[in-house]
């Protein structure tokens, strides 16, 4: 018997031109790799790519199993494996047929065979992955898909490649008919077709120089299609672990991008596969903003500005009509994101598209010349006021007046609880009740704890999402020089954006200062403090409240800081209460809108409220009372509730209020 | 074209209790916001719009002690070249002085336009931009909603009573006293201000600019400052928010509305 093997370029002649072709379809494809990492290169350089445990680990599951594909998504999970692991299959199989002609000959007898039977089935796989996906764009018209040119002719071509490459194989094993030529299973039902091995072999050479120029052109269309993404979105997940370090925007000069280099490999590993379309809340309102399109057009914008051809004539004629039409992105399209996070939850590739919106917005604040006249006035009364109600100080504590609170600037107590009231709770007068209702509970917890009276600045989360970094550094420095004069180790927020920016912004810049000059606390939400109160049993229900209630997640407590259970938790435990969960719950909750700088903000005309479209679903719950735990949300959703003509089917109170109104304690809230 | 526009800080008293000060003739200001006049900020803004078409330079001038230069270098950063403060030490200040003095200063600079608000905030007496042009000998116009340069000439346009516009040429130089609304000034940010420290700030004090005591001396003088007297006609409606629509619907229909 004759040891099975392969012999490369048979019967193939001037295989030179094979190798001048390849090496020009490697050419292509670095410099187009080059163009992206010379964009990538213009960055601010706030993150290194060191080695990251986690991040291989992430790189397995996110990238080698597609953990984040599969999720809510089972067809579009398995259909990208079955490309994704045939691709990779075949990938190797090349590396491995080149390093047996050129390194050292081993594939030859069983080792063939196996690696015939592999490729076969990683072509197959291959195959039925590229029509599957076909299929889901084209007949079932998956909605979040969209049907350009480049998402026909990018699987088309795949497919033609793989098609042709078992065409190949088929004449060949036709042309020659040798023993083992059954195991290339699906080769081998191709050479059937032809009977006479002469016919095969007439045709063979045209067969193997068009998949040969087929494949090389794929490889040098890589770097200018959607397929740039094999390369960029695993070292987008490879880079996603690692937190966002801070620009200081003392260090932010002119001439530099506001984006990191990390934000713009996050933009290239952008597939469109329109996730975060299907979960954008401004989207969902009509709002004339997605995620997807404002991601491109950064992308978009960054390549033609810092492309290695942009000095060449024919490159600026070509680009020069479409930078025009996004004279360096629309500033107007900013301020539609609510920070909400929904969209990064749901992106495969991990585009933080609420992160890249604040850099992008800083870059319109420090121009000045188009910010919105209601933002710029609320920033500027943020700065006059340290809060956006345009309330003087005196008015900050006027909630507390008949509630004996202890003043903390006063009381020099060592390590008290501060209760941090914030800006929209101390001054909002139906958000007041949430403040109220707290320290009620509080006390009937007999639980010390003191507010920083109407010393109490913005914690920054306004001017921070709204990308006006130099105040809300100004805001930071002088609530942590604050909390380091009343030695405060320990906070508990009402607002989830207060908890959010206490606990994540301030440690990373905290983390650029030297160790003296740290200031460390602890920060949690009330719903945490209140969660404990339950399980160590200084808050019993003993009442019985027999409603039904839903519970709406804040973006901040929720996906932002992985706060599900204890708001539950506390309403689970009144006796008699039901909690029912709105379609949208946890980390897929729908946003009320009031995020991200939103609250202050004119109406970007939307075809429906989000608040509005929130409040909805929670009334097909059949629920009662809507719950929420975030004074923001309290306030979009009682606007929502009554614009929707839901005033005498549904209540919205704060989870404080519901604490109250079980405890027994007065409540002047809800209702 | 070179532009100067004269600012001055006045408190924001929108959501503050104004006290009267010991000497009844003013308010006490210790813990007042202070901020840029409003009218001023257009005229800033005017002027650095005017830079940015026309080229030239923008110069902004204040009277006044330090923690006013907060409104000059927010007029830096909004893209004003250089700024000015004359220190007034404890001298009493009205229009008259002040006009006086920045006339003096201005008199020395290159200009085609001075700007300044029609009134500021704090007083709303609108009369140092006309007091100015005057001493200065400059044509003027007052409460200007557009200007557009035309070589040694402006186009501007100048809103009359009754809701008429008019719209004229008025040669240059010339003092133009901006109304709000002209423009959409833009918003400084923070580091803005902050990377404007960098810019040229002169500050002179009164006493080197060698004006006579005659200029000095104030032609108006502020003998009290009270509260309106409290009248009777005011009723208070109690109740819920039902009754209390009722009842003004009552009020409104009984007495009648005129718009």
């Amino acid at each position: 018997m004759v040891t099975p093997y392969r012999v490369s370029y048979w019967s193939i002649e001037s295989v030179w031109i094979f190798y001048v072709l390849a090496a020009l379809a490697v050419a292509v494809f670095v410099f187009g790799v080059i163009s992206h990492v010379s964009v990538w290169s213009r960055g601010a350089r706030r993150q290194g790519i060191g080695f990251s445990g986690q991040g291989i680990f992430n790189l397995f599951l996110d990238g080698l199993l597609g953990r984040r594909i599969f999720s809510g998504d089972v067809a579009a999970g398995t259909m990208h494996l079955l490309i994704l692991w045939g691709f990779l299959g075949l990938f190797a199989g090349t590396v491995l047929i080149s390093a047996d002609y050129w390194v050292y000959h081993f594939l030859k007898g069983p080792v063939y065979i196996g690696y015939s039977i592999c490729l076969e089935f990683f072509g197959l796989m291959l195959a039925i992955g590229l029509v599957w996906a076909l299929i889901r764009r084209y007949l079932q018209r998956v909605t979040r898909l969209e049907r350009r040119i480049e998402d026909l002719i990018v699987p088309v071509w795949l497919l033609v490649v793989v098609l042709s490459g078992f065409l190949v194989e088929g004449v060949r094993l036709s042309a020659q008919r040798p023993e083992w030529g059954g195991w290339s299973f699906i080769g081998h039902v191709i050479s059937l077709f032809w009977s006479d091995p002469r016919g095969a072999l007439s045709i063979y050479p045209y067969v193997w120089w068009s998949h040969a120029i087929l494949s090389l052109g794929l490889v040098a269309a890589i770097p200018f299609c959607k397929l740039f993404h094999v390369l960029a979105a695993p070292l987008s997940i490879y880079m996603e672990d690692r937190p966002d370090l801070p620009m200081p925007a003392e260090t932010v000069t002119g001439d530099e991008e506001v984006f990191s280099s990390r934000q713009m490999i996050f933009f290239d590993a952008c597939t469109r596969c329109g996730r975060c379309v299907e979960v954008c809340p401004s989207a969902g309102a009509g709002e004339p903003f997605s995620p997807r399109e404002f991601i491109a057009a950064v992308r978009e914008d960054l390549l033609l500005r810092h492309h290695p051809l942009k000095g060449l004539d024919w490159f600026s004629r070509w680009s020069d009509p479409r930078k025009a039409e996004k004279p360096d992105l629309d500033p107007q399209k900013v301020w539609h994101c609510t920070t909400c996070r929904a969209c990064l939850e749901v992106c495969p590739v991990y585009v933080a598209t609420p992160k890249v919106i604040e850099r992008a917005r800083s870059r319109v604040v420090e121009d000045g010349t188009q910010v919105p006249l209601l933002l710029s006035q609320t920033l500027e009364k943020l700065y006059k006021y340290n809060n956006p109600w345009e309330a003087s100080k005196k008015n900050r504590a006027k909630w507390s007046q008949d509630l004996e609170i202890s003043d903390l600037t006063k009381t020099g107590e060592e390590d008290p609880l501060c209760y941090f009231v914030g800006c929209t709770t101390a001054l909002d007068t139906r958000a007041q009740d949430l403040a109220r209702s707290f320290a009620r509970i509080l006390k009937h917890a007999g639980v010390p704890f003191g507010t920083l009276g109407k010393n109490e600045p913005c914690c920054g989360d306004i001017a921070r999402r709204v990308g006006e970094d130099g105040l809300f550094e100004e805001q930071m420095e002088s609530c942590l020089a604050l909390f380091g004069r009343n030695n405060i180790r320990r906070v508990v927020t009402s607002s989830p954006h207060c908890f959010h920016t206490f606990r994540n912004e301030y440690p990373t810049f905290q983390a650029l200062r030297p160790p003296d000059e740290k200031v460390h606390f602890d920060v949690r939400h009330y719903t945490q403090v209140i969660g404990e109160l339950v399980s160590e049993g200084s808050i019993r229900f003993e009442k019985r409240l027999n409603i039904k209630v839903t519970y709406h997640d804040p973006c901040y407590l929720g996906r932002h800081n992985r706060v599900y259970d204890e708001p539950r938790k506390v309403i689970r435990s009144i006796p008699g209460i039901e909690l029912v969960e709105m379609s949208h719950n946890r980390a897929n909750s729908l946003c009320c809108g009031g995020g991200g700088g939103r609250m202050w903000q004119q109406d970007l005309d939307s075809k429906i409220k989000m608040s509005e479209i929130r409040i909805r679903e929670a009334a097909e719950t059949g629920a009662e009372i809507v719950i929420t735990a975030c004074p923001l949300c309290l306030i979009m959703l009682e606007d929502a509730r009554k614009t929707a003509s839901l005033e005498d089917t549904l209540r919205v109170m704060d989870l404080n209020e519901l604490v109250v109104m079980a405890l027994g304690l007065r409540s002047e809230g809800g209702e | 074209m070179d532009v100067i526009v004269c600012v001055k800080q006045v408190p924001e008293v929108i959501d503050a209790d104004l006290k009267i000060s010991r000497e009844g003739t003013g308010i006490e200001k210790e813990d007042l916001v202070m901020h840029i006049n409003d009218w001023d900020n257009y005229a800033v803004e005017e002027a650095v719009c005017i830079k940015e078409t026309q080229g030239g330079t923008v110069t902004a001038i204040t009277i006044g002690d330090d923690e006013s230069e907060d409104v000059l270098r927010r007029a830096l950063a909004m893209g004003a070249d250089k700024a000015i403060r004359i220190d007034p030490g404890e001298r009493e200040l009205d229009g008259f002085v002040i006009s006086k003095i920045l006339a003096k200063v201005i008199k020395d600079l290159e200009y085609h336009l001075v700007l300044t608000g029609v009134q500021a905030d704090d007083d709303n007496s609108g009369m140092v931009g006309i007091m100015l042009a005057e001493t200065l000998g400059l044509s003027h116009a007052a409460v200007v909603t557009g200007v557009e340069p035309e070589g040694d000439l402006a186009r501007i346009r100048v809103e009359l009573e009754g809701g008429m516009d008019e719209v004229s040429r008025i040669q240059l130089p010339s003092l133009l006293t901006i109304q709000t609304g002209i423009n959409e000034p833009r918003y400084v940010s923070i580091m803005g201000i902050r990377k404007a420290g960098k810019k040229e700030l002169t500050v002179i004090p009164v006493a080197n600019l060698g004006l006579s005591e005659d200029d000095l001396t104030p032609r108006t003088r502020i003998e009290e400052v009270f509260l309106p007297p409290e009248t009777t006609g005011a009723e208070m409606i109690e109740g819920d928010a039902a009754s209390v629509a009722a009842e003004l619907i009552k009020i409104i229909k009984e007495k009648g509305v005129s718009i």
